[in-house]
């Protein structure tokens, strides 16, 4: 009880995704993060005022964080099916050392 | 980007990137916009007295009290980086030996803050032209208004003063510590310009792209009397500004002056 309480303790912190969840995280910080630097320096630009450049700078970051970092359900879209197992498939054997092991 | 940890040293790495980058772009805004200022500064009355540095020196130095009438147009150093401008006005004059570089001593300054700037108790306060000038009240009443509406401490807007026969802020003595009968004196008008991001500019004598040089700004040559008969205290006043506090010499504390 105790030790499946702390494997889902421990898949919430560690919070993994699948492959492709990876690559959509790894373009979503880019995306993000370049377009709040962007819109930040144009509207701040525009109405001549650098604070609201720093404030929506920092909103996007947060944003992007808020995004990315969870391990949100779209992010496991794609899991990675393991392969079966040893015994299911004839006509393999590995041996170490001339002792069969597989 | 597998897990939760090197998700977030990720994102957090870019936002610096992201950061350092935007933050080099708006310095580097501040030089597509133009800025003309201009400066009219006039040596209004000059003295000279005998003083000590302070009570307790056996030494006597001169020192030299330069009132001065200053107008200015400095609005256009406002751009959306900047943070203040420290403005001051010195008095260069030439060594007593030959060879050796000009004098310069600082006899008034101001921090003139931008709009994006928190208030501050040492940003200057313009001194009120009503005060001065009782004629063109009427006059003065819409530029106050105007300043006002700005958000302003000053009647003026932003970078505009016009100072008429103002008291220094400092009497300057010189390393020597006689300064009587010198020739070639000039006041000179000088800032700089503290951005939000970006390198600390100076005043310019030279037009750089859209950036013109400052014109006038610096006063005609006099010379520095001798030392004459007594002088009346209140011609020898120094002009701390309204802006309330101010480390005094011999004080730990900052006074509170006026309101």
């Amino acid at each position: 009880m105790a030790e499946q309480l702390l494997e889902q303790v421990r898949d919430a912190v560690e919070g993994q995704m699948d492959f492709e969840g990876q690559r959509l995280a790894e373009m979503m910080t880019t995306v993000m993060l370049g377009a709040a630097g962007i819109v930040a320096f144009f509207v701040g630009f525009m109405t001549q005022d650098i604070k609201l450049s720093l404030y929506i700078g920092l909103a996007g970051t947060a944003l992007t964080f808020l995004a990315v970092v969870p391990p949100w359900p779209f992010y496991n879209k794609n899991p990675e099916g393991w392969l079966p197992p040893h015994s299911a498939i004839s006509g393999i054997q590995i041996e170490v050392d001339g002792k069969q092991v597989g | 980007m597998h897990s939760t940890l090197v998700r977030v040293q990720n994102v957090f790495g870019f936002f610096t990137t992201v950061a350092f980058t935007v933050a080099a772009v708006i310095a580097l805004s501040t030089f597509i916009h133009p800025q003309f200022p201009s400066a009219t500064v006039q040596l209004r009355n000059v003295q000279i007295v005998r003083g000590r540095p302070n009570y307790y020196s056996y030494k006597k130095e001169e020192y030299a009290h330069i009132k001065f009438s200053l107008d200015t147009d400095l609005s256009t150093l406002f751009n959306w980086n900047t943070k203040q401008v420290f403005l001051y006005l010195k008095a260069v004059y030439p060594p007593n030996k030959a060879g050796q570089p000009h004098s310069e001593a600082i006899i008034w300054d101001a921090i003139l803050p931008a709009a994006s700037a928190p208030w501050h108790q040492n940003h200057y306060i313009h001194p009120d032209p009503r005060k001065s000038q009782s004629k063109n009240s009427k006059a003065k009443n819409k530029v106050k208004a105007k300043g006002k509406a700005a958000g302003l401490d000053s009647p003026y807007k932003r970078g505009e003063l016009h100072l008429s026969d103002s008291n220094p802020k400092y009497r300057i003595t010189d390393i020597s510590g006689k300064l009587q009968n010198r020739t070639d004196v000039r006041l000179e008008l000088g800032w700089n310009v503290q951005p939000w991001v970006g390198a600390l500019t100076w005043a310019n004598k030279n037009k750089y792209g859209v950036w013109e040089a400052l014109e006038g700004g610096e006063s005609d040559k006099f010379d520095f009397p001798s030392i004459g008969g007594k002088k009346k205290a209140d011609d020898l006043a120094t002009e701390k500004g309204q802006e309330g506090h101010r480390l005094e010499v011999g004080g730990d504390q900052p006074i509170k002056r006026g309101s």
